[in-house]
C-alpha cells in the first residue's frame, strides 16, 4: 500500500496538463531487480516473457511507481544479429564477444527480422502481457537499443570508435543495417501498444565526441524518434555518462523526455534545454541506491528535485541509470517515500539539505 | 625530409601523435634511427611527449577516446620500431602494474585508457585483459612483483570481486605486498575505503597520479 491518492496514469497525464497532482512522478528503473521481487533467478526472465510480465508488475505493484520499463539487458537485438552473449544463472547478461571479430567480415553483418528471434519475441510477449495487466493504471515502455550502441556490440566498442574516425562509411552502412532491424523491432514494441524506450550508452560524451555523436548517434536516434513519434508515441532518451556536451543534439533528435545519469548536472541540463524537453534522473543507483543507506537515497532524492522541480517542460524523479539487480528493497521503498514527503506542489526544500551531499 | 636537428625530429614525431597519423610516426621514427639519434631520447621527447598532449587534450575535452587509442595506436607503431634499438638500461627498475577487469564484465576501454598513460609515464604495465578472476590477479602481481594491482569495472554485478581481491591478499598475508587501486563507472572513493582498497580515481590521468604517488614516482 502506497498511500498515493493517484494512479501513475493519472498523474502523469494531470502534471503534464498542469493540473495539481498529489506528488512529483517517480521511476526507480527497476530491471533485473523485479527478478528479487518474485524470488527467481536472474536468467529465468530473459527468455521467458510471461515470467518477465509477472516480475516486472509485481515489481511494480510491489514498489507504487510511476512506469514500467520492460528491459533486461541491452543485448537482445546485438544478440540476434549474432553478438555473443553469456548468461551467468542470476546475475545481468553481458556481451561476451561481438559478432565479428575480423573488420573484413563488416559486410557480412546484415539485418534481422526481430519477430524470427525468440528472445526479442519473448520480451515483445512480456510487454503484451504487462500492459494488459496494468495499462489502465501505469504506462509500459519496451527497452530499445540505441544504433550505435548496438553496432559497437556487432563490432566491438574499440574498433567501432577507431572506424569512426578511420572508416566513417564502413560505420554509416553498419549503422544503417542496425537502424534497419531498430525499426522493425520499434514497430513490433508499438504493435504490442507499448512506446519503446531508447538508451544508447555507447553515444555518450565519455566515450565520443560531440562532433562524432552528431555524425554517427544523432541520423539513427532521429530515424527511429520520427518513427515512433510518427505512431503516436512519446520518446524517453536516456544516455549513461558525461552527456552535456550533447544534450541539445538529444532534445534535436525529437527526444520529448531525457533521462540523464549521475555523471550530469540537473541544473545545468534544465538551464540548457529545460524549456524543450522533460528531464529525469538522477540519483546514484550504485553510490546511493545500491550501497548507500535510506537516509543517504532521501537526501540524494531532495537534492535532484531542489534541482529539477522547476523545470519548465517537467521533470520525474529517477534513478539516473537501471537499478543494479541488488539494490535493497528498503532504498527504492526509501526513494518513493522521499518523493511523497516532498510533496506538490513543491514549495521549498531546505539548501542545507544541498550541502550533506 | 629535411630535418635539420634532433629537436625537430622529436617536435614532428610528437605532433604525428597528437594528429593520430600512424604512417608519419612510423616514418619519422624510422628517419630518427637512420640518422643515429638516441633511442630512447626519440621515444621520451617525440612518442611520449605526443601521447601526453594528446591526455592534456583528453582532459580538457578536445579529444576524447577514438582519439586518445589512434593516438596510442601511432605512439605504438613507433615504439616497436624504436624499442629494439634502446641500450641497456641503467637506471632503477620500472614499478610495475598489474591491471585488468575484473571477472563478469568485458567492458576494457577505460582499463586500456589507464594502461596507455600508466605506460607513458614510464610504468611497465601487465595487461590481463578482462574478465579476470581475483586468484589471477594475485598469482601475476606475485610472478611478477608488481607494486600495485588495478582493477577496472563498469558492472555493479563485478564489483564484489574488488573486494574479493583485497580478501585474498589479507588471507595470503600479502595486503603489505601489493597496493589495490580500483576504478570505473560505479566506483567511488567510498566503495574504495570499504572494500579496503589502497586508492581510487575517477580517470585515466587521476589514475597515473594515484599510480605515482603509491610508488614514490614513476622512476622510469
Amino acid at each position: 500500500m502506497t498511500g498515493d491518492l493517484m494512479k501513475p496514469a493519472e498523474r502523469l497525464q494531470a502534471y503534464s496538463e498542469g493540473r495539481p497532482i498529489d506528488r512529483l512522478p517517480c521511476v526507480p528503473i527497476v530491471g533485473n531487480t523485479a527478478a528479487r521481487v518474485i524470488g527467481v533467478k536472474v536468467s529465468e526472465l530473459r527468455n521467458d516473457g510471461r515470467l518477465l510480465a509477472r516480475a516486472q508488475v509485481a515489481a511494480y505493484k510491489r514498489f507504487g511507481y510511476d512506469g514500467i520499463r520492460i528491459f533486461t539487458d541491452l543485448y537482445g537485438q546485438a544478440e540476434a544479429m549474432g553478438a555473443k552473449v553469456r548468461c551467468p544463472l542470476d546475475e545481468t547478461a553481458y556481451l561476451e564477444n561481438p559478432a565479428i571479430s575480423n573488420l573484413d567480415q563488416i559486410d557480412s553483418i546484415r539485418p534481422i527480422d526481430p519477430l524470427k528471434s525468440g528472445l526479442l519475441r519473448q520480451h515483445l510477449d512480456a510487454m503484451e502481457r504487462t500492459l494488459e495487466a496494468v495499462s489502465e493504471e501505469a504506462p509500459v515502455t519496451g527497452a530499445l537499443t540505441g544504433p550505435f550502441t548496438n553496432a559497437s556490440f556487432l563490432v566491438g566498442t574499440e574498433n567501432l570508435v577507431r572506424l569512426t574516425l578511420k572508416r566513417p562509411k564502413a560505420v554509416h552502412r553498419l549503422c544503417r543495417v542496425v537502424l534497419e532491424t531498430s525499426l522493425q523491432y520499434a514497430e513490433a514494441i508499438l504493435k504490442t501498444g507499448c512506446a519503446p524506450s531508447l538508451t544508447d550508452p555507447m553515444s555518450s560524451a565519455t566515450l565520443i565526441s560531440p562532433g562524432l555523436f552528431r555524425e554517427f548517434a544523432f541520423p539513427y536516434l532521429k530515424s527511429l524518434i520520427d518513427f515512433i513519434h510518427g505512431h503516436g508515441k512519446a520518446v524517453t532518451l536516456h544516455i549513461c555518462g558525461k552527456t552535456h556536451p550533447v544534450w541539445e543534439f538529444m532534445a534535436d533528435a525529437g527526444a520529448d523526455c531525457l533521462s540523464i545519469d549521475n555523471d550530469a548536472n540537473l541544473s545545468a541540463a534544465k538551464a540548457k534545454v529545460g524549456n524543450r524537453v522533460r528531464l529525469m534522473g538522477n540519483v546514484p543507483p550504485a553510490a546511493v541506491m545500491l550501497q548507500g543507506s535510506t537516509e543517504d537515497v532521501r537526501m540524494a532524492v531532495r537534492k535532484c528535485v531542489s534541482q529539477a522541480h522547476d523545470n519548465p517542460r517537467g521533470y520525474i524523479v529517477a534513478s539516473g541509470c537501471s537499478l543494479p539487480t541488488e539494490t535493497p528493497f528498503a532504498n527504492i521503498d526509501a526513494m518513493m517515500e522521499a518523493v511523497r514527503e516532498v510533496g506538490y506542489p513543491v514549495t521549498e526544500i531546505d539548501p542545507a539539505d544541498e550541502d550533506t551531499l | 625530409m629535411a630535418v635539420t636537428d634532433n629537436t625537430e625530429v622529436f617536435q614532428r614525431l610528437s605532433n604525428a601523435v597528437v594528429d593520430m597519423d600512424e604512417e608519419t610516426t612510423i616514418a619519422l621514427s624510422e628517419l630518427s634511427i637512420e640518422l643515429g639519434i638516441d633511442a630512447y631520447e626519440t621515444i621520451d621527447k617525440g612518442l611520449v611527449s605526443g601521447m601526453m598532449r594528446a591526455g592534456d587534450l583528453y582532459e580538457q575535452e578536445e579529444y576524447f577516446i577514438p582519439e586518445l587509442l589512434l593516438c596510442s595506436d601511432a605512439m605504438y607503431s613507433g615504439l616497436s620500431i624504436l624499442q629494439p634499438y634502446l641500450k641497456k638500461e641503467t637506471g632503477k627498475p620500472k614499478s610495475r602494474v598489474v591491471i585488468g577487469v575484473v571477472e563478469g564484465d568485458t567492458h576494457d576501454i577505460g582499463k586500456n585508457l589507464v594502461k596507455i598513460m600508466l605506460v607513458t609515464s614510464g610504468f611497465e604495465v601487465i595487461d590481463l585483459g578482462h574478465d579476470i578472476s581475483p586468484r589471477s590477479f594475485i598469482d601475476e602481481a606475485n610472478r611478477s612483483g608488481a607494486q600495485i594491482i588495478a582493477l577496472s569495472t563498469l558492472m555493479t554485478t563485478a564489483m564484489d570481486g574488488m573486494a574479493e581481491v583485497v580478501r585474498i591478499l589479507e588471507k595470503d598475508k600479502k595486503r603489505n605486498v601489493h597496493l589495490v587501486i580500483v576504478g570505473g563507472g560505479p566506483i567511488s572513493s567510498a566503495f574504495a575505503k570499504k572494500i579496503g582498497a589502497d586508492g581510487y580515481a575517477p580517470n585515466a590521468s587521476d589514475a597515473v597520479r594515484l599510480v605515482k604517488v603509491l610508488t614514490g614516482g614513476n622512476q622510469k
